[in-house]
């Protein structure tokens, strides 16, 4: 069996590249995707720590099916207002988008 | 043993119901004057809070020891149902000349509501998250109401943006918790972090310290601050009312129920991550706040020094006993109380003045006073609560919350949010200047607010005033709500699921 570090390993790896995403992306849609993988290291977690603490108990995967739903919803609002800011600005550049400021 | 208690639920199915009817009305009914759904959710809100009223010293209740009923719950829930009402009369006029359907605005308002109330009610992560989740998404789309202005599209991306980063790190920090304790029950947490090992530190540190930055993020604590003032100043002005109380209230709610309940026993891993943030955020909130023009942000940024007083009582539960520990969380209970109604009396009065004027910096409310004595005196009663001058809310409050929250660790932190009271002062007084020194500006005669918001924003500024002069009966309640904060669930909770 693989052991637990591999999964945490694999996680913290692709949670930091969402972070970094989030920081580097200029394109709204690209942060979107960026914290969709910090997600989806999130339900990774879980999942590992569900099957290697008590393979009886299923909170853990419960808690990762929440997170995918919740993220999926998210998502869905955050085109949502993407598209209005696009119909309005002409833009999805968030350096674009920079009225407010101070 | 199997506990379910759906009688816990039924104000906010009260609430949940009124705002899909509301929401379904405008649908079928689609011709109807479009303020008269804010009339029917200040109804529902007021139905609310009367069911809720019923729940006030009931013996704690909780469904699966998932939810948990008691007075704490209670304070947060007529909280929120007087947030909804004041805020849905608020916006009748506001919004009936900015949009087309404002329905689903109302219901959301509604729905962010009950946001409110089951994060103060969760005594079990997931159904904490849900909650958070359930509040922002409602506010993600209230702060990008306004759909043709490019202003409130831009605030709102922000807001998502930052808050979908913000709980993907709380989550992060909520799953090391998870597998340190292998449980996401709040007594269970506090059980295992109590037993477990030395060599877990560091992740319980991390964990810690990735849920203290995902909750400042919806508190808008500093570092973590920069997306309020922007969806502050972008969204419709009764929003970001209802941000500036609605949303502090939730970020507490859930704070103190959460670091008493389950993180209590590991108090020396984050205290000090606590108390960073709230020197830090009060110093930030008050420093910008005085290079302010806009009036939006100038409340943005001082609720973002409020925040910081509030996180002191935070830092006291890390740092003190129980006793302490109550004490300072019924004070921050009373502070949040006063503060939400100091709060919604200025935003009634801003928006009578914006519905008649449409000006919203702090230049343009020259010569108020000549103009509408009343507004004026509102709008510096409530400023001067935030600055917390005696006999009105603020001070009292503010009094009472640094008191109960001294202890021989923390002495510097409340020496600093003393001098930073001093500070805000400065900039409430150059609003107060604006409205009384100068003349009105482009030949503004004296005019007459709508008789709605000038009676709402007269008797919101005779609840600041009484509780200023006579808080004890704000505090009788707030310290009858954190009673059962420290007490394990009954034993009739089962494991979560």
């Amino acid at each position: 069996m693989v052991p637990l570090e591999n999964y945490l390993a694999l996680s913290a790896i692709v949670f930091s590249l969402g972070v970094y995403g989030v920081l580097a992306r200029r394109n709204a849609v690209l942060i979107l995707m960026s914290v969709e993988l910090m997600l989806n290291a999130v339900s990774m977690n879980f999942i590992a720590f569900a099957a290697y603490l008590d393979p009886t108990r299923v909170t853990g995967a419960i808690f990762a099916v929440f997170v995918i739903t919740v993220a999926a919803a998210e998502v869905g609002l955050a085109l949502a207002i993407v598209i209005r800011l696009y119909r309005n600005r002409q833009t999805s550049n968030v350096d674009e988008a920079a009225t407010l400021k101070w | 043993m199997d506990q379910r208690d759906y009688t816990i639920f039924i104000p906010e199915f009260i609430a949940a119901g009124s705002a899909l009817a509301i929401i379904g009305l405008e649908l079928f009914f689609p011709k109807i004057r479009r303020d008269i759904p804010a009339y029917l959710t200040a109804l529902a809100a007021l139905a609310w809070g009367i069911a809720g009223a019923f729940y006030i010293g009931k013996d704690p209740n909780n469904f699966q020891g998932l939810v948990q009923s008691d007075n704490y719950t209670t304070f947060f829930r007529l909280l929120a149902a007087s947030i909804v009402f004041v805020t849905a009369l608020m916006s009748a006029s506001y919004m009936r000349e900015r949009t087309k359907t404002a329905a689903e605005y109302y219901g959301l308002l509604l729905l962010a509501g009950c946001g409110l109330v089951y994060m103060a009610a969760a005594r079990e992560l997931i159904t904490a998250y849900i909650s958070l989740e359930l509040l922002s998404f409602c506010l993600y789309i209230l702060v990008g109401f306004l759909k043709r202005d490019s202003l409130s599209s831009e605030a709102s991306l922000k807001y998502i943006l930052l808050g979908a980063f913000s709980s993907a790190m709380l989550l992060y920090g909520i799953s090391i918790i998870y597998g340190v304790t292998n449980s996401t029950g709040y007594d269970q947490i506090a059980v295992q972090l109590a037993q477990r090992s030395g060599d877990t530190d560091g992740a319980v540190i991390v964990g810690f310290v990735l849920i203290l930055a995902g909750v400042g993020f919806k508190v808008s604590a500093a570092p973590f601050h920069m997306w309020a003032p922007d969806a502050y100043e972008g969204a419709p002005l009764p929003i970001t009312g209802f941000l500036s109380t609605l949303s502090k209230a939730a970020g507490f709610a859930l704070f103190v129920r959460l670091f008493t309940a389950a993180f209590q026993v590991d108090a020396p891993e984050w205290r000090w991550a606590v108390a960073f943030l709230a020197a830090a955020t009060m110093v930030i909130g008050n420093l910008i706040a005085i290079q302010q023009s806009s009036l939006k942000r100038l409340v943005a940024y001082s609720s973002i020094g409020q925040v910081g007083y509030m996180l002191v009582v935070i830092a006291a539960i890390g740092y003190g006993d129980q006793e302490l520990g109550r004490n300072a969380s019924s004070a921050l209970l009373l502070h949040i109380g006063g503060y939400v109604v100091s709060t919604l009396a200025l935003f009634a009065a801003l928006t009578a003045y914006y519905n008649r004027t449409g000006k919203d910096t702090i230049v343009g409310l020259r010569g108020l006073a000549e103009t509408q004595p009343l507004l004026a005196m509102v709008i510096t009663v409530s400023l001067f609560s935030f600055a917390g001058l005696p006999f009105f809310a603020g001070f009292a409050t503010k009094l009472i919350m640094f008191q109960s929250a001294t202890t021989d660790g923390l002495l510097w932190l409340v020496g600093l949010a003393v001098v930073n009271s001093f500070i805000s002062l400065y900039y409430y007084l150059m609003v107060i200047r604006q409205m009384y020194l100068f003349e009105p500006e482009g030949g503004l005669t004296r005019f007459r607010p709508s008789p709605l918001l000038g009676a709402l924003a007269g008797v919101l500024m005779l609840g600041v005033v009484f509780i200023g002069v006579y808080p004890t009966a704000l505090y009788k309640a707030a310290d009858r709500a954190t009673e059962t904060l420290y007490q394990q669930a009954p034993t009739g909770a089962v494991q979560a699921p």
